[in-house]
C-alpha cells in the first residue's frame, strides 16, 4: 500500500519502468516555480528552476544573467529604474 | 542631442547605469561609445543622454577619454591586457606535443566538425548498405 505521506500533492507521481519490464510507481519532489520580476510580475530568463542542492553547486553566472538587478527585475523595468535615476 | 562628447548613461546591458562619451557617430542608430564601460559601438536607443558635453575629438583613444573623465572626478579602472593563450596541442596519429597558437576559437572548431562527420558519414552509409543486401 501507499505510504501514507505519499498521498499528498506535494510528491509527483512518476511512472518508471523497471528493468524487469514493468512499469511501477515512484514519487519525486517537485522542482520550485519560476522566478518572477519584482515589480511587473513577468516571468525571469536566465534563472533556472532547481531545487536547494543543485543551485547550490551551480556557479554564481549561472544562475542569473549578469545585469545590474539580474534575476530580480525584468529588463524593462530596470530600464526605467535607472530612467528615472538619472533624470531625477 | 547625440553628439560627439555627450555624456550618457547606458541603459542595457552588462554596463547599464554605468557612465559613457559618445566618440564617434556610426550611423541613424549606431554609435561609438568609450569610458567606464567597454569601448564598443551601441544602438542610440539604449543610451540615456545627460546635460554635460566633453570636450574631446571625434574618434580619439582611450587614453584621451580617461583625461577626459579626470576632469569630471571620475577616474577610469584600467583593466589589464589579456596575454594571448598559447596552448599545447597533439597532432593526431604522432604522439609529439606540438605548440601552436591559439587562432579565434569558432574557426578551429567549424573546421574540426566539419572534418569529422564527412568521415563519418562515408563509413556509415557502407555499412548499412552492405546490411541491405
Amino acid at each position: 500500500m501507499v505510504a501514507g505521506r505519499f498521498k499528498s500533492r506535494t510528491f509527483r507521481r512518476v511512472f518508471t519502468k523497471t528493468p524487469g519490464g514493468s512499469v511501477k510507481l515512484h514519487y519525486g519532489k517537485r522542482k520550485p516555480s519560476k522566478a518572477k520580476c519584482g515589480k511587473c510580475d513577468t516571468l525571469l530568463s536566465g534563472v533556472p528552476r532547481e531545487r536547494p542542492f543543485k543551485m547550490q553547486n551551480m556557479p554564481k553566472s549561472a544562475k542569473r544573467p549578469e545585469r545590474p538587478y539580474g534575476g530580480v527585475l525584468c529588463p524593462k523595468c530596470m530600464k526605467k529604474l535607472i530612467k528615472d535615476s538619472v533624470r531625477a | 542631442m547625440i553628439e560627439v562628447g555627450r555624456l550618457c548613461v547606458k541603459l542595457a546591458g552588462r554596463d547599464a547605469g554605468k557612465k559613457c562619451v559618445v566618440v564617434d557617430i556610426i550611423d541613424k542608430t549606431f554609435v561609438l561609445i568609450d569610458g567606464s564601460t567597454r569601448r564598443r559601438k551601441c544602438n542610440v536607443g539604449h543610451l540615456e543622454p545627460l546635460t554635460q558635453v566633453l570636450d574631446i575629438k571625434k574618434g580619439c583613444s582611450h587614453d584621451d577619454v580617461v583625461d577626459a573623465f579626470k576632469e569630471l572626478g571620475i577616474e577610469l579602472r584600467e583593466t589589464k591586457k589579456k596575454e594571448k593563450m598559447v596552448r599545447p596541442i597533439r597532432m593526431r596519429g604522432k604522439d609529439k606535443v606540438a605548440v601552436e597558437e591559439v587562432k579565434p576559437k569558432k574557426d578551429k572548431k567549424k573546421a574540426e566538425k566539419s572534418e569529422k562527420p564527412k568521415k563519418e558519414k562515408t563509413v556509415k552509409k557502407a555499412e548499412t548498405v552492405e546490411s541491405e543486401e
